[in-house]
């Protein structure tokens, strides 16, 4: 079983990933990669359609008993039904300058994020979530509206691997902008660096709780920001800012860590005291994890 | 701090080579884009700061370490200052117990007025004073004393045969003065009889002595000196027994002299004359003494010549001279021919050194062997056999009756020597090797005897053969020699086989050279090396030695034939002028003795005895009175009050004190190299 994941879960290996050409490719690779590493009992819907009845489990909720079964037979029996949800799911993908960091021998950020997104969007149109693609930097650059047609995937695909980054984060007005224009509540998932003003960032966010969306923040960053493991006198230069500093970062190493990991904790701290939920993701890491928070968080929408 | 070197100090000038470096140079750095700009930010003022703090530090480390190198090489000096210190008053003095102080003048000699003068100096000094006594003639020196050990030390002083030696106390005086504080009080007393040969000594000081007090005395008589002295003596001539001595007397004083010349030899005979002397007069008187030299030996004799008492000193009335006497006047050489003309070679040798020799007389007689008669054994002292025949053979008992009375007896080889002849003599003792088997190859001689000291041999000849490059010479053949027990191998052949041998018999010597007299064996005789080598045959010079030295020199006693008896030790025991027995080390044909003891006789302990005299040196007993004024002026010269004629002195005099400090720069320079890669390195990080 453990090798059966493992080798499944070469698939979610983001360099890998980023060799393939194709999203489309890419999406459903990562997906079917990640479902056949996984036991698919806990992944079945509860919707209309007959799926397919299974031992009834203590623990089980009785309103989906087949009491037509025990009528007959006198054993239990728990009706199952093919997943199917018209749940409305906005993938706001951080398309700044700042995103296209991606460190020694690692993928970008936004490679990564898109991967997640495509990953994501595959995910969703196959449940027959509507799906909405927002890419933005200082602005929003490109909004695909939600749709719940399998062709949608196309669409969505296609405008991933046409992004390219570009200018700088401004993600609060943007955040403000999707809760202003998005008409419909649903779950909003952020992929970004989340590097701009904190306080701003929680406004956007908060007003997006308040539009009762569902909001699950993917914390892209790359493994060298989180780490810093450089060595020798480098200067750093700004990919937003063009700001530029020559430093040895083996000196400043402990204080730059200490400093990022308050930051996060004080975002997951933030987040999650909104009822927001948030997701570290090392864009050296695999994308199974980002996956199983989004699956985590679905479920407990239903 | 001053520098020795301060040239060298330019050298800091290469400082500006780092410091432009420092600022022309520009760090090597990667580019990288980053975002989190914001996080850096935070350790980034530390970072630069500590940067710029390690160049900095590598700067000042590496112009620390040009500067220190330039330094060390300027020689620094650390000038410190002294402490306050209580003053104290330090004392030298300096005693003239040189053998001219012995001399009397009937109120007391001059050494007791000296003594006088010293003890009441010290008596009337600081009790706590620290005093330094220093005798001019023996150069002891006792330092560090309290007035009563010091007056002790004056009591105890004794005269010494031996000339004032000035310098001496000066650098002792020196060495002392380095050790005291600056505020000590320092005084110098100097009690002589200022003889021409110490005021001399004293005029030649250089560099005068910084000390606060001068005081001197000079010891002297208000009568007329009266002093004559044997200032030397020497071998005029030698001739039938009798030793013609060349005695050279002085009149120091200055009133006419009437004395007695006395000779004497160690047998005890001796000799005396009247002389008459005016005063400073100085001449050279002829004594003649009956010496028995006749015998075959060589004689080695004390020769003592003193004048009759009556001046007020009486060491310099004698004198001790060792004379080696030649063994005899003439030497008879009779070269036995077995052919006619064999040995024209070697009797042309002979004649030659017969003529520029120093022996007087080489009387050269030729015959031949079978002609020999009893009465030429009689008459030669050396018989030459140009090879061994049978005739040898037949008075092999008379030959060694030749030897045992003191004949010396040589032997060549020919190709053919009779077998039986040599046997007899080799069963009589006569001859020093057996000839056996002829080898007809070539042969060539080593360079050097086996030893540089040869019993019966003549040493410098056999240096001369060197000279000779005897080494060179070939030999068309040799005998294959079988040795006597009781005989040496002299020297040897570079294949190994014997050349001389050498045995003694008797009072007398054989010797056997294995070549023959002609040219059938070898080129010896007809190379330029013929002479040297018949002298060296023939064995020592018969020059007249002397044997005098000064009490302050190194005695040399000659040691030709010491070797015989020494068994190949280097040191031997000599009886020095004081009658104790001290080593001697052998050194070529020469005894050393470091230390004489005194005036007198050196001699060997064991026989024969040799003898060499020690005198006083020449002028020391010079009693002329000096000019108080000369003296005056020389000693306020030589002891310079405010020490600034002496800077050696007078910087460490001085409130501040000079040390070098160049050692502890270059722990510095080691200390600054090892840590400034360490702090490059640590900064890094």
């Amino acid at each position: 079983m453990g090798k059966i994941m493992k080798q499944s879960r070469k698939y979610l290996d983001p360099v890998l990933l980023s060799k393939l050409a194709n999203m489309n490719l890419v999406a459903k690779c990562a997906v079917e990669g990640f479902f056949s590493g996984l036991h698919p009992s806990p992944f079945h819907g509860f919707s209309v359609e007959y799926s397919d009845h299974r031992e009834y489990h203590p623990g089980d909720e009785l309103k989906f008993l087949d009491w037509k079964v025990f009528g007959r037979s006198d054993k239990l029996y728990i009706k199952q039904f093919e997943q199917e949800t018209n749940a409305t799911v906005y993938i706001l993908l951080d398309s700044s300058r700042s995103m296209s960091f991606a460190g020694e021998g690692s993928v970008s950020k936004l490679d990564y994020g898109s991967f997640l997104a495509a990953s994501l969007s595959y995910l969703m149109l196959i449940q027959c979530d509507s799906t909405s693609l927002i890419l933005f930097a200082e602005r929003i650059n490109k909004h695909i509206p939600p749709r719940s047609k399998r062709t949608h995937l196309n669409v969505i695909l296609s405008t991933l691997q046409r992004n390219k980054a570009a200018g700088q984060t401004n993600l609060a007005d943007v955040l403000h902008t999707v809760a202003e224009t998005t008409k419909r509540r649903g779950l909003v998932i952020l992929i970004s660096d989340l590097l701009d003003d904190t306080g701003d960032i929680y406004q956007g966010l908060n007003h997006l709780k308040y539009l009762k969306h569902d909001v699950l923040i993917f914390h892209t960053m790359a493994h060298q920001e989180l780490y810093l493991n450089y060595e020798g006198l480098i200067q750093f230069e700004d990919l937003e800012t063009r700001a530029k500093i020559r430093t040895f970062p083996q000196s400043l190493r402990e204080a730059y860590r200490d400093s990022v990991s308050a930051f996060v904790d004080e975002i997951k701290k933030t987040t999650g005291a909104g009822g927001i939920d948030y997701c570290l993701l090392d864009t050296s890491a695999p994308l199974d994890r980002a996956l199983m928070a989004f699956l985590a968080k679905r479920k407990r929408m239903m | 701090m001053s520098f020795a070197g301060w040239i060298f100090l330019f050298g800091t000038l290469a400082v500006v080579g780092p410091l432009v470096a420092h600022m022309l140079a520009k760090p090597r750095y990667r580019r990288i884009p980053f975002t989190m700009l914001r996080f850096l930010r935070t350790g980034q003022t530390e970072s630069q700061s500590r940067r710029k703090l390690r160049d900095i530090v590598i700067l000042l480390l590496r112009c620390a370490i040009i500067v220190l190198i330039a330094m060390l090489f300027a020689r620094p000096i650390l000038h410190t200052k002294r402490g306050p210190e209580e003053s104290r008053s330090v004392y030298y003095l300096g005693l003239d117990n040189s053998m001219s102080m012995a001399y009397s003048d009937g109120a007391g000699s001059y050494f007791g007025k000296m003594v006088d003068s010293a003890v009441e100096y010290i008596r009337s000094a600081d009790d706590d004073g620290i005093f330094n006594v220093c005798t001019l003639g023996s150069g002891d020196w006792a330092s560090g004393l309290s007035k009563e050990r010091a007056l002790a030390e004056v009591k105890r002083m004794k005269i010494r045969p031996m000339s004032t030696n000035v310098s001496e106390f000066f650098s002792a005086l020196r060495a002392t003065r380095n050790k005291e504080r600056s505020s000590d009080i320092s005084s110098v007393f100097v009690v002589s009889d200022f003889t021409p040969k110490t005021l001399k000594q004293f005029i030649a000081v250089e560099k005068p002595a910084a000390v606060d007090n001068t005081d001197y005395k000079l010891v002297g008589s208000r009568k007329p000196i009266n002093n004559a002295a044997i200032v030397d003596a020497g071998v005029n001539s030698f001739a039938d027994g009798k030793l013609t001595i060349n005695a050279t007397v002085v009149n120091y004083g200055q009133v006419e002299l009437n004395r007695r010349l006395t000779a004497r030899s160690g047998a005890g005979k001796s000799t005396s004359m009247d002389i008459n002397l005016f005063a400073n007069q100085r001449k050279t008187y002829k004594v003649q003494i009956d010496t028995d030299a006749g015998g075959q030996e060589q004689l080695f004799l004390p020769v003592q010549l003193s004048l009759s008492t009556g001046d007020g000193l009486k060491e310099d009335d004698t004198f001790y001279l060792g004379v080696s006497l030649p063994q005899r006047k003439s030497v008879n050489v009779l070269l036995a021919d077995k052919g006619r003309g064999e040995m024209f070679l070697l009797r042309t040798a002979m004649d030659t050194l017969s003529r520029v020799n120093s022996y007087e007389t080489l009387n050269v007689k030729q015959v031949l062997m079978d002609e020999l008669i009893f009465s030429d054994l009689d008459w030669a002292d050396v018989i030459v056999w140009s090879t061994i025949t049978e005739r040898a053979g037949e008075i092999a008992g008379d030959l060694k009756k030749f030897v045992k009375g003191g004949g010396r007896i040589v032997f060549f080889v020919a190709e053919e020597p009779s077998s039986r002849a040599a046997k007899q003599l080799w069963e009589e003792g006569v001859v020093a090797a057996r000839p056996g088997r002829c080898f007809r190859e070539r042969a060539y001689i080593e360079p050097r005897p086996c030893s540089s000291v040869l019993p019966g041999m003549d040493n410098a000849a056999a240096k001369s053969l060197a000279n000779y490059r005897i080494d060179k010479i070939v030999l068309t053949g040799y005998l294959e020699c079988e040795q006597h027990p009781e005989s040496s191998c002299l020297w040897r052949l570079q294949n190994g086989f014997g050349f001389v041998y050498f045995k003694g018999l008797g009072n007398g010597t054989s010797v056997l050279v294995n070549t023959s007299a002609d040219d059938s064996l070898g080129s010896l005789t007809k190379s330029n090396a013929s002479v040297a080598f018949c002298r060296y045959l023939l064995g020592q010079t018969n020059q007249i030695g002397e044997y005098c030295f000064a009490c302050d020199e190194r005695v040399i006693l000659p040691a030709h034939d010491i070797g015989v008896s020494s068994g190949g030790r280097k040191q031997f025991w000599v009886e020095t002028c004081d009658g104790r027995k001290r080593q001697a080390g052998l050194a070529e044909s020469f005894l050393l003795v470091p230390n004489p003891g005194g005036i007198g006789w050196v001699k060997t302990l064991s026989k024969p005895v040799r003898y060499a005299g020690v005198n006083l040196p020449e002028g020391e007993t010079d009693m002329a009175k000096p000019a108080a004024e000369e003296v005056a002026k020389v000693m306020n010269r030589i002891f310079s009050p405010d020490g600034r004629q002496d800077t050696a002195v007078a910087e460490i005099l001085g409130e501040k004190k000079r040390r070098p400090i160049w050692k502890m720069f270059a722990w510095i320079i080691i200390l600054l190299l090892l840590v400034e890669p360490a702090v490059a390195n640590r900064l890094k990080r």
